[in-house]
């Protein structure tokens, strides 16, 4: 009688979690998706980005304008300029794929936020980067933050936590990591961040803060990604509600949301990043991701 | 008696040449007019002429200091070639039009002889070392006119923003805001800009 209760139990949680998983999976063509266009940015951390001398948009920042208001539009036109090593990149890599659109769809189930990235496998550069990853040909990475705490991330998204003394910049101690200035957990400074490797095949749920940590977010389920004919589609599952170093997500809420992609075995800067973009849960944002 | 006469004559003739200055046939005064008239064209358009030909192109790079170095760079820049084919020379940009600006400048310019005969900038090294200072000078200048000379050809007034990129359109919509000036933010758009720039040179 024991065992049936136990048994039967058991199957009722298995069933719940057949239940979830089944659930858990929105029909992606009827999910609305936003076109992002990622690009290579060469060396160009927040202290350039805000060195008026250099960069002449630091004025509008300064301004309080975003990136996205004044680049949006030119993403592709911006990657060349520095893949080619015309602009701020010292070590250019031949044949670098300038720039990789991708399709961004989010949903969520009022328990789960699932995102989606899909995008065309570029063609291969032929060089090798700077620094390499050789395990994984492709990473991809996305990262949130709430309520603007992190300074900048309201206008420029993740690119709050890319400075010029962080590895793989010229110049940089390879044991320093990306971090954010005041970076800390308990004032809830900091980027939540999820990557996905393919070769590894691996998730991992960190964050920004003082430095980047990898692993030990509680919000990440899975994430799954394959690459059928060029196309690669890689699909992230996470629960709203997060413990430390994860956002929590409500309904009804706007989030800084950015992403990227290191394409070709590369590590470190030498990746493809999107501009600072908000994720709208049911709210207005650049991705949204409404209740299915 | 001869003596007489010839001092008579004399009288005569002083007494006549100074009654004719002082009361000019209408023949001699036109010719004086005439005379002064022509004296003045040629003067004028010799002096018109010269100073515009101070104001070309080829005046300009005629010397090495320019030649080798802001000319070429400015040969990369849509001020010297472009879809539509107008080009902006030196003089368009670095000499008012109007003559009382331009004499102001072209005096102040008499400087740059001096720094020509000195030898001041005179290899690239040398030029490089002073280029920023040279370049806040002009920057300054053009600052205080209200970047008069880029304002011969442009106008925030007649900017059409929406037909601009989304980042032109940005700033330019800011520089409205703003009250700014063209120099403000288009410094190096016809030559590099120089090494050691700070945040001052930018506001």
């Amino acid at each position: 009688m024991k065992k049936t209760m136990i048994a039967g139990a058991m199957g009722a949680l298995f069933a719940l979690g057949a239940g979830n998983a089944l659930a858990a999976a929105p029909d992606w063509s009827k999910v609305e998706a936003a076109n992002i266009t990622i690009f290579y940015p060469g060396a160009s951390p927040m202290e350039w980005i805000m060195k008026g001398t250099e960069h002449g948009g630091a004025r509008a920042l300064k301004k309080g304008e975003t990136c996205a208001d004044c680049h949006s539009e030119e993403t592709a036109d911006m990657g060349p300029r520095m893949a080619t090593g015309q602009k701020i990149e010292p070590t250019p890599i031949a044949g670098k794929a300038a720039f990789i659109p991708v399709k961004v769809q989010a949903a969520h189930d009022g328990e789960n936020l699932y995102m989606r990235f899909s995008w065309k496998q570029p063609a291969a550069s032929g060089a090798p980067a700077p620094a390499k990853d050789d395990a994984n040909p492709v990473k991809i990475a996305f990262m949130l933050e709430s309520g603007g705490k992190v300074e900048m991330a309201d206008q420029s998204g993740c690119w709050a936590t890319c400075h010029t003394d962080s590895r793989t910049m010229p110049g940089a101690a390879e044991t320093k990591t990306k971090y954010v200035k005041g970076g800390s957990l308990a004032d809830g400074k900091f980027f939540d961040l999820y990557q996905w490797r393919s070769g590894e095949n691996k998730a991992y749920n960190g964050y920004i803060a003082e430095e980047r940590v990898m692993e030990g977010g509680d919000a990440l389920v899975s994430a799954e990604g394959k690459q059928e004919g060029g196309e690669w589609s890689v699909v992230f599952t996470r629960k709203l509600a997060g413990g430390q170093g994860d956002v929590s997500l409500e309904s009804g809420k706007s989030y800084n949301f950015g992403f990227a992609i290191h394409d070709d075995s590369s590590a470190g800067r030498f990746h493809h990043v999107s501009l600072g973009y908000k994720l709208g849960l049911d709210a207005e944002g650049d991705v949204k991701a409404a209740k299915q | 008696m001869s003596d007489r006469n010839d001092d008579n004559l004399k009288q005569e003739d002083s007494g006549g040449l100074l009654a004719r200055l002082r009361r000019p046939s209408r023949k001699s005064l036109g010719g004086l007019l005439s005379v002064g008239f022509i004296v003045g064209v040629l003067f004028w358009g010799g002096f018109n002429t010269a100073m515009e030909a101070t104001n070309t192109e080829k005046f300009c790079i005629s010397c090495h200091e320019m030649y080798d170095n802001v000319y070429q760079e400015y040969k990369e820049t849509i001020h010297y070639t472009n879809r539509t084919g107008v080009r902006a020379v030196c003089s368009d940009c670095h000499v008012p039009k109007d003559w009382t600006h331009k004499m102001i400048r072209k005096i102040q310019a008499s400087r740059e002889v001096w720094g020509k005969i000195t030898g001041t900038i005179d290899t690239r090294e040398k030029f490089e070392a002073k280029r920023l200072e040279l370049a806040r000078r002009e920057w300054k200048r053009m600052k205080a006119s209200d970047s008069r000379e880029c304002r011969n050809c442009h106008s925030l007034e007649s900017m059409n923003t929406e037909s601009q990129k989304q980042r032109a359109r940005k700033q330019h919509e800011m520089a409205i805001e703003d009250n700014m000036t063209c120099i403000d933010c288009h410094k190096g758009i016809a030559h590099h800009k120089p090494e050691g720039m700070t945040e001052e040179d930018e506001e």
